[in-house]
């Protein structure tokens, strides 16, 4: 039986979820509220030439850039300025603001949004990354169409290429992802005592106060973000909230009345942010003995029509697409494309998935050219302490991915099942490894985030912990509270933590990057190790804790060189799959994982976060095809866009290996987007093995099974 | 105006069809999605509705010498475990949507959807089922296969709705139903394919198959199943590619959201072929 | 408009509304029920599941002049019923809620599920939740619950 923090607990929001009591956005009635409409381009690229808009009803408005307020910017703030909050000119995607509808009744925005009349004078627009590098319609972003051009050399690649006996080629490709959080987007926004206060279901309070302030020409503290229940976010609530509040915003300074905006499903699927698509051409030199001596990586992702996040997505890919291989001799460029199709953001893993899904089918294509049994290529090539990254950085940690191997492979069967099916048999096994570095990619904790966690002791004696990172489901409100009640000795129910009001608490960073354990979550442990002393003394007493980075981590963000990550999380899955030889369909019969988080704080709570994120990952992997035709997304509604069931994947099984992480709170790490980035991988090469095909993209539907099976 | 009509009994239902022309509403669960309303907002449906779920009349499930007789408004979950019911058809309902739509959905929903990818549309097909429609003039019955003429198309009057469905007693012996769904639960067809037949001694005497969501409407030829009665095994074993091969020009699917038209030829004329060799197995 | 009458968690309750309203609207904004939740609107997800008749249902696909007569049971009423505490209960302590948005669409499924099958195995409890969606857990959990509860209910 498991004791101390990792013992489970029930979780503290259980009860009033599971009673339908938890009020989320949509559920809290606002007086006078004017529900808002988001009007949107119907073209990809071009020019807005006129905007009609029919003649408003009493108590309607359309709120478009002419209304933002003076000196405000019509550019949301992201990582820097952004896409416009409303476009009145250029159209760089299909589905772009143009302005904001309000009024009292959804029944006539409805019909008033539909009866806008825009024409447009139409360019020919880029969606492919083929098409954004040909700078198709001429270029959208620069001179070429790129965002982020990196390079990373590790060894000497050139001489490893000029030794090479032969070089093997490949390209893997990664498809758009949908979050499907459970809950679509919803915001409410209010003037409160000459401040704007914005209630969102939310990932980031802080970026949205970020975002909304420039374009209202407002203060920071004149704009007060409070997070509302938030059902799911997956990275779909890091940015995206930033863009409804924005134009919601504007229109409150106008009509000076509560405006909320909740998204409809539809509406969600097709003008919500998605997954990078990626592409990764890989060519890996051999010597004569089918050593692997150098590999040339080329990266690219569809980063869509603005830049959002996705240098920071790409870093985090190119910093992943040796997975947890030791490759000697690298070279990598890789590439954020401009496209015309909405921008890509934030999803759990951030680029890693793509980075690794590469990595591992492209080991797995190498095995197979070179009739090697995949799993001992990869084992003999797998990192240790004291290896060095591909952004000549160090692993500072013992990696325990051999132990860990032996023990899957025992729980799974795979040697026998690996020897008894015959490769093309029908059935297959498939195993995953990888990591995820927790944190921000970097320098970025210390340089931008500079997390600060409060706690104070009331006059009455209770503790009270102030951050702003969000309980989205992974189960923050819980852990956080476990890690201080470990500390102060006490019940972790008798600790208060209220959802994140930017005008109470301190700034500890984003809710992304599978930061909130292991660095917030450490500052939690610090902030309650120093009020402990003050527990006993009378009147109300508050601690403070703030980031610094762990000794003997060295980034240059310029050069990209060093440790892109202070720790990692290691992982591997293992699947068997069955494919029906009629119809390609394919049975999963077994899930197998097991991962190394350092310490977990709840045993429930990261095996739910490893089955939640392997299932996921499998959608991803198998099921979740989004595809574009004509810059719109082709599947758009629940009907067509297949996330799994419960009838789809068998139970995961699901097993931790400890190995505390000395700046972790009690020796924990990352672990919500490690959990994903294995499991498509994996069932990529069951398949692989069960139709002895080479699969090189995924989602691996019945249709691409039968493609291969056909063609080859 | 009043938006829909709750008659109390079957012979109001009648009257209210006949005066007001609302659409028959049984499940909804086409309805209210093809007529989607956003949050606090009515469906956008064109026309009054005629609601019939409720009906009692329209919602037993029994059986005489004649077939089973299905009401109109009974309840795909009812019809999945009746006993009545050929387990063929009550597999293939119990692979519709999911738990708490079968609670709503009915056949009659179905078969007025007349979508080429409704699942128990190609089964009633291959069981050579009818509908029983009913108007205040009386009663017709149609075959299915005659009733649905296209995509959201059958040859019902506006004074009309289906009262029952009849699937007749005598089936051939044997059934394979297999759907391909875009997942395996709460998912719509990306082909389906609905095969019956009856060996004796070694001679096919009935043969039946009936393929969903690859055309326009449900294919079932009854020519070519026509070509394969009579054969004896040996001959359906040696015939085998050339009954796949006389199918082919009749399956015509086409690309969408769901599938590819490729995938969905070579998938259904598989399981043709897959259907030939299990009745070959004789198991 | 209409005026319909129809039970709503035990109590007789007459509404006047057009008949083609969504019920899971007219819980939400006429009786400020909100336990029923709006994840698709098109009958994907269950996140919007009541009983009807003691069977679970998508309110979103359920205008509210059909239900006429009809016993609706929200989570609102079902929390307050025994096996409703029961099984809210199995969630908490099996861990099968996480952001809790698709969870009182899974309870009331669980509750329908457990009315016909009493003790269902777990391929019969998959079956029973296979028309609600959840994103967060992977439903390994959510399944656990489920059982749990089936175990309570016999006192074990
Ligand atoms: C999420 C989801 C999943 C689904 N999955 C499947 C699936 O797996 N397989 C499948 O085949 N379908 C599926 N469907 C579609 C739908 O559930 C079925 O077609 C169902 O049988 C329709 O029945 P209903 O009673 O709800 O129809 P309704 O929506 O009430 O009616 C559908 C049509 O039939 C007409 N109609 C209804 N009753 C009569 C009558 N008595 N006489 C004449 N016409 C009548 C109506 O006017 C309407 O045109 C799914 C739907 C959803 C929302
Ligand atoms: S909201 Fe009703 S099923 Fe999704
Ligand atoms: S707990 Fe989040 S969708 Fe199920």
């Amino acid at each position: 039986m498991t004791t101390g923090i990792s013992r489970s607990v029930p979780r503290v929001d259980a009860y009033d979820k599971a009673a339908g009591i938890t009020r989320y956005i949509a559920d809290i009635p606002v007086a006078g509220v004017c529900y808002g409409k988001l009007v949107r381009t119907s073209i990809s690229r071009g020019t807005i030439l006129d905007i009609d808009v029919p003649e408003l009803p009493e108590g309607f408005w359309f709120i478009s850039e002419g209304d933002i307020p003076e000196g405000g910017r019509n550019r949301i703030h992201m990582i820097k300025e952004d896409w416009p909050v409303f476009t009145n000119s250029e159209v760089r995607f299909y589905g772009q603001t143009i302005g904001i509808l309000v009024g009292p009744d959804r029944e006539q925005l409805i019909a008033l949004a539909d009866a806008v009349r825009v024409t447009y004078r139409e360019q020919e627009a880029a969606f492919t990354i083929e098409e954004g590098l040909a700078c198709r319609g001429g270029a959208l972003h620069g001179d070429d169409n790129l965002f982020a051009d990196y390079c990373l050399v590790k060894g000497d690649p050139e001489s490893a290429f000029s030794r090479a006996h032969r070089v093997i080629e490949d390209v893997i490709e990664t498809g758009f992802q949908e979050h499907v959080y459970m809950e679509p987007q919803g915001i409410t926004v209010e003037e409160q005592d000459g401040k704007i206060v914005i209630h969102a279901s939310c990932q980031c309070p802080f970026y949205i106060r970020k975002a909304v302030a420039p374009s209202l020409n407002r203060s920071l503290d004149d704009i007060i973000v409070r997070q509302a229940v938030t059902g799911g976010g997956f990275g779909g609530k890091e940015h995206f909230p930033d863009i409804i509040a924005s134009a919601a915003a504007v229109a409150v300074t106008k009509v000076h009345r509560p405006v909320q905006v909740i998204f409809d499903r539809e509406e969600d699927m097709c003008y919500s942010t998605k997954r990078h698509p990626s592409q990764v051409i890989f060519k890996t030199a051999l010597d004569s003995e089918n050593r692997i001596i150098g590999m040339d990586i080329d990266a690219r992702i569809n980063a869509g029509a603005y830049e959002s996040c996705s240098p920071v997505v790409l870093q985090r890919l190119i910093f992943s697409s040796n997975s947890v291989y030791d490759i000697p001799n690298v070279q990598l460029r890789g590439r954020a494309v401009a496209t015309s199709t909405i921008p890509s953001d934030a999803f759990r893993g951030f680029g890693a998935p793509q980075g690794i899904i590469a990595a591992e089918l492209h080991m797995s294509h190498i095995a197979r050219e070179i009739g090697m049994d995949e799993v001992e290529l990869k084992r003999s090539l797998m990192v240790s302490k004291g290896s060095r990254t591909i952004t000549n950085g160090t692993i500072h940690e013992t990696v325990k991915l051999h132990e860990m191997w032996q023990r899957i492979a025992e729980v799974s069967g795979w040697h026998e099942k690996k020897s008894r099916y015959a490769p093309g048999s029908g059935r297959g096994m498939g195993a995953a490894f990888y990591l995820h570095g927790g944190g921000f990619t970097g320098s970025g904790e210390q340089d931008i985030i500079k997390a600060r966690v409060r706690m104070v002791k009331r006059d009455d004696g209770i503790v009270e912990i102030l951050l702003s990172n969000v309980e989205m489901g992974q189960g923050l409100q819980t852990t956080f509270r476990k890690i201080a009640a470990q500390v102060l000795d006490c019940d972790y129910r008798d600790i208060l933590l209220a959802d994140p009001d930017t005008d109470r608490v301190p700034d500890s960073g984003p809710t992304v990057a599978s930061r909130s354990i292991m660095i917030v979550g450490r500052l939690v442990q610090l902030a309650a190790e120093q009020l402990k002393h003050k527990l006993h003394e009378p009147g109300a007493q508050e601690s403070e804790a703030a980031y610094t980075q762990p000794p003997g981590c060295h980034w240059d963000q310029e050069t990209l060189q060093g440790d892109a990550y202070p720790a990692y999380g290691w992982g591997i899955c293992v699947i068997e799959t069955a494919v029906d030889p009629d119809t390609c369909e394919v049975e999963t019969l077994g899930v197998w994982t097991i991962h190394e988080i350092g310490k977990a704080i709840d045993e429930a709570i990261v095996h739910g976060q490893v089955t939640g994120g392997v299932i996921q990952a499998l959608g991803y992997g198998s099921l979740e095809k989004l595809e574009l035709k004509d810059g719109k997304f082709f599947q758009h509604t629940m009907a067509d866009y297949i996330i799994p069931t419960t009838l789809d994947f068998p139970g995961v099984y699901s097993e931790l290996v400890e190995n505390p992480y000395p700046y972790g709170p009690f020796g924990a790490k990352g672990l919500g987007e490690l959990v994903f980035d294995g499991a498509a991988a994996s069932y990529a090469m069951a398949v692989q093995h069960a139709v002895d095909r080479t699969v090189s993209r995924i989602p691996v539907t019945p249709e691409y099974i039968m493609e291969l099976k056909t063609h080859g | 105006m009043t938006d829909s009509y709750y008659p109390k009994s079957l012979s109001e239902a009648l009257e209210l069809r006949r005066e007001t022309g609302a659409i028959p509403f049984a499940g909804g669960t086409d309805l209210m999605v093809r007529f989607r309303a956003q949050a606090g907002t009515l469906p956008k449906l064109p026309h009054p509705v005629l609601f019939l779920g409720h009906l009692e009349e329209l919602r037993q499930i029994s059986m005489d010498s004649s077939g089973t007789h299905i009401g109109a408004s009974a309840l795909l979950s009812d019809i999945g475990v009746s006993e009545h019911v050929h387990p063929m058809l009550s597999e293939t309902v119990m692979l519709m949507a999911s738990p708490p739509l079968r609670n709503l959905a009915t056949l009659a929903g179905n078969i007025g959807n007349a979508s080429p990818a409704g699942d128990a549309v190609c089964s009633l097909i291959a069981l050579d089922a009818s509908v029983v429609l009913a108007s205040l003039s009386g009663e017709r019955t149609l075959l299915l296969e005659e009733f649905i003429t296209g995509p959201g198309k059958t040859v019902m009057k506006s004074d009309e709705f289906i009262r029952e469905i009849v699937v007749p007693a005598d089936q051939p012996d044997r059934y394979w139903y297999r759907k391909v769904g875009t997942r395996k639960a709460n998912a719509l067809s990306k082909l389906s394919l609905s095969a019956m037949a009856t060996v004796h001694e070694h001679r096919v005497q009935d043969f039946r198959a009936a393929f969903g969501a690859v055309g326009p409407v449900v294919i079932r030829r009854r020519d070519l199943e026509a070509q394969v009665r009579g054969m004896t095994l040996d001959q359906l074993s040696r015939e085998t590619e050339g009954i796949v091969d006389a199918y082919r020009p009749h399956i015509i699917p086409i690309d969408d959201q769901r599938s590819q038209a490729v995938y969905r030829l070579q998938a259904s004329l598989n399981l043709l072929r897959r259907w030939i060799d299990l009745l070959m197995q004789g198991g | 408009m209409d005026s319909i009458t129809f039970r709503l968690n035990g109590t007789e309750v007459t509404i006047t509304s057009p008949g083609t309203r969504r019920l899971l609207d007219v819980l939400r904004e006429d009786f400020s029920m909100t336990a029923a939740k709006e994840g698709c609107g098109e009958g994907e997800c269950g996140a919007c599941s009541v009983l009807k008749d003691g069977r679970v249902v998508n309110s979103c696909m359920v205008p509210v002049g059909s239900i006429q007569g009809c016993e609706i049971v929200t989570l609102e009423g079902l929390r307050e019923s025994e096996q409703g505490k029961r099984i809210i209960d199995a969630f908490v302590q099996s861990g099968s809620v996480q952001c809790g948005f698709c969870t009182p669409g899974m309870v009331m499924a669980a509750a329908s599920l457990l009315a016909e099958h009493p003790r269902p195995s777990e391929a019969e409890v998959r079956e029973g939740l296979s028309g609600n969606l959840c994103r967060c857990t992977g439903y390994d959990a959510i399944v656990r619950g489920v059982i749990l509860a089936s175990r309570e209910g016999e006192g074990l």
